[in-house]
């Protein structure tokens, strides 16, 4: 099928085209987070989990995300997130969500999307709804319209 | 209809949706977008407008429609052309097409100031500024392309007719010189804080938000651009790298916006209803809901729990939730449902009032002025209603 | 409405609201014309939004693809065992011959998921968005149950078939 012309899309071999491609969208990073970088962020995030310590493994896990790193490095740091997710437990949910920034849950609906789509995490698709649920009880559906605007991917 | 001391006047014109809307200067004519024509009417107080002309050249989805000051309507198109509808004596239009040159949909159109030129936002990656060409006696279009990288939403003209403001779905506000030689002098632009010099298509500024951005609109005695965009927020910049944002309360996006004086803003969109933002010294910040319907369509799932109490049911289907189905709708039920859900859109939620617009408000416009105060905007939706407030 | 239940279907109501903020766009691909652009292939990429996957577990998931102009929904409907997949086959079957009738549902659920729909601008502008959110949980919330009723509905009949058929031969 790929060998019929007639199928060919001429427009994507023209440079005058002027169509905006996937990669054009993302913003300009000033640098590529490595996964050196982000190690001892997702340590740090690991022992705040395991330590009972939520509000600060969240807030840590919603502030810096690996933006401009690759898919690996993306992956291993929503792992971490995903620990900690998990970790808190229903009723402090809400306490925790009232204590982030407006823009950390714009991260935190990211982190809560991905989750249910990756096959790996969709098992927790229970805790990740209860995450949601609150979620959107106290920020309403801003984090909602941020997300499918925005370009910048976890 | 709503009770909302706000609504000065509301009137239910057309079927389908109104992409645009526009007053002539003295408000006494009002021209709409329906479909594929351009609907003409004269106001009658807060009667209903009666309808007067209908400008039916297009062949495609028309998108947006202006006035100049001397009346002369603009009406572009999905189809790819531009009409300039000249009044007559005898009440009709004469309409002469404008070479805007280019191959896609032509989205906004906004007339300069001085009524002596326009410009056309496109598909095309491109923003057509069109000016009569005596010699020919037609409308002729100059192009600014570049770095335009995708449909273009909105354009507006500063006050001095020179500098052009432009948004569009690459998520880029970007501000063009739209000067033209021969038509438009120097003089306007002496001073002016968004650079020295304005060659025609020149990029004077540019500002990065991302998302689509759905309307744009000047305040020319601050020098201050206002900008709408898809991810609810609505920003405030200037030529001094100043930039505000402040996001939607209810979250939903808004399609238009409109300046109401120096430390106002109202926008409206997705919503359905206007929202009144003011800059309080230090940040723009929300100030006010207008005709906000109070059980509205919002989401939560508080109202789909319990079983619900379905008013006034055409039929006695049994739909509600929580009865077991009957045994003769045994099996079928979900089905019939969902049959009766689409012919009748009957469903489980009870709404309690009604606000002017029912549907996505798509642009705003200032209805009443004086001293640099709006005290009335005119705003249009997909309703297909025109709604006058009061602000 | 079961604990587990209500939140998935909140989830699935804010983001078909947030996604649901369509405006008319014309193709910039193609001349004249005005499409779905989550639809066409090839297409500007600043056009699509970000996709939203909701799940409850593996088997039980919706996927709500936004775009400038178009939302494509499609859900995954729990099947269990193979009679389970056999009914929502010909459930969704059933319903997909019909789609005209149903405005927004997609002929062929993209892979992967038993049913889709396609909501345009065209849609959003001519009826009411929450009825239309309204409509796809209340369908939702019916199918799951409706494929429960229908299984136990064939059973019982297989069951009746059984002991008719091998009442013949007890004496």
């Amino acid at each position: 099928m790929d060998q019929d012309w007639r199928r060919i899309d001429i427009d994507a071999f023209d440079p005058e085209s002027g169509r905006l491609t996937e990669k054009d969208l993302i913003p300009p990073y000033p640098n590529n987070v490595t996964l050196q970088d982000i190690e001892p962020t997702i340590n740090q995030l690991r022992n705040l989990a395991s330590s009972g310590d939520s509000i600060s493994a969240i807030k840590l896990a919603t502030s810096d995300p690996p933006y401009s790193g690759d898919e690996n490095v993306k992956y291993q740091y929503f792992l971490a997130v995903m620990t900690a997710l998990s970790q808190v437990k229903q009723s402090d949910i809400t306490n925790i969500i009232k204590q982030l920034s407006p823009k950390q849950q714009d991260v935190l609906i990211k982190y809560l999307y991905k989750g249910m789509a990756v096959k790996e995490t969709q098992k927790q698709g229970g805790v990740l709804l209860a995450w949601f649920e609150k979620l959107t009880q106290v920020a309403g559906i801003n984090p909602v319209v941020h997300y499918i605007n925005d370009r910048k991917t976890v | 209809m709503s009770s909302d001391k706000s609504i000065v006047a509301s009137f239910k014109l057309v079927k389908g949706p109104i992409y645009s809307h526009c007053f002539n200067a003295d408000r006494t004519i009002l021209a709409i977008t329906s479909d594929t024509n351009c609907l003409v009417y004269r106001m009658n107080g807060t009667k209903k407008p009666i309808l007067h002309a209908t400008l039916n050249n297009h062949d495609k989805t028309v998108t947006a429609v202006d006035i100049s000051i001397h009346g002369r309507i603009v009406t572009c198109s999905q189809d790819r052309n531009a009409y300039v509808w000249e009044p007559l004596s005898n009440g009709t239009y004469k309409p002469t097409l404008v070479l805007l040159r280019i191959n896609r949909a032509a989205t906004c159109v906004s007339w300069a100031p001085n009524g002596y030129k326009f410009a056309v936002g496109s598909s095309a990656r491109i923003i057509a500024v069109c000016y009569y060409e005596q010699e020919n006696n037609w409308w002729v279009s100059k192009h600014i392309k570049k770095p335009i990288k995708s449909t273009v939403n909105c354009v507006a003209w500063h006050d001095n007719g020179i500098i052009l403001a432009a948004g569009g779905t690459d998520g880029v506000a970007r501000v063009f010189s739209g000067f033209i030689k021969g038509l438009d002098s120097k003089d306007a632009v002496v001073n002016s804080p968004w650079g020295a010099k304005f060659p025609f298509g020149f990029l004077l500024k540019e500002f990065y938000e991302g998302s689509y951005i759905n309307d744009i609109k000047w305040r020319c005695n601050l020098e201050q651009l206002a900008f709408v965009t898809h991810d609810g927020a609505l920003n405030v910049v200037d030529s001094q790298n100043y930039y505000a944002q402040v996001d939607s309360p209810e979250g939903l996006p808004y399609r238009a916006l409109t300046w109401i004086n120096d430390s106002s803003i109202l926008t409206a969109g997705y919503n359905c209803h206007p929202v009144l933002f003011k800059f309080n010294g230090s940040n723009w910040a929300f100030a006010k809901n207008f005709d906000k319907v109070a059980n509205t369509a919002s989401v939560g799932a508080s109202k789909k729990a319990g079983p619900p109490v379905v008013p006034q049911k055409p039929k006695s289907f049994n739909t509600n939730d929580d009865n077991d189905e009957e045994p003769q709708s045994f099996g079928i039920s979900a089905l019939k449902k969902f049959k009766e859900l689409d012919l009748k859109g009957t469903v489980t939620t009870n709404k309690v009032e009604k606000g002017a617009h029912d549907n996505a408000i798509s642009e705003l416009a200032v209805f009443y002025e004086s001293n640099g105060n709006v005290t009335q905007v005119s705003s249009c939706g997909l309703d297909g209603e025109i709604v006058i407030y009061s602000i | 409405m079961s604990q587990s239940l209500r939140p998935y279907l909140t989830a699935v109501r804010y983001s078909l609201e947030a996604a649901l903020t369509l405006s008319n766009f014309s193709s910039q691909e193609v001349e004249r014309h005005n499409r779905p652009e989550v639809e066409v292939p090839n297409t500007s990429a600043e056009l699509l939004l970000q996709p939203m996957q909701i799940a409850r577990n593996e088997n039980d998931q919706v996927l709500i693809e936004p775009s400038v102009n178009s939302v494509r929904v499609s859900i995954k409907v729990k099947q269990a065992d193979e009679i389970e997949q056999i009914l929502v086959h010909k459930f969704t079957r059933f319903l997909e011959q019909r789609a005209e009738a149903f405005y927004i549902l997609r002929r062929v659920p993209i892979k992967g998921y038993s049913i889709s729909f396609l909501i345009t601008n065209y849609h959003t502008e001519t009826m009411k968005t929450n009825k239309l959110v309204d409509f796809i949980i209340e369908f939702m919330e019916e199918v799951d149950k409706e494929i429960s009723e229908m299984k136990l509905f064939l059973n019982a009949r297989a069951r009746f078939v059984a002991e008719a058929y091998l009442g013949e031969f007890v004496y």
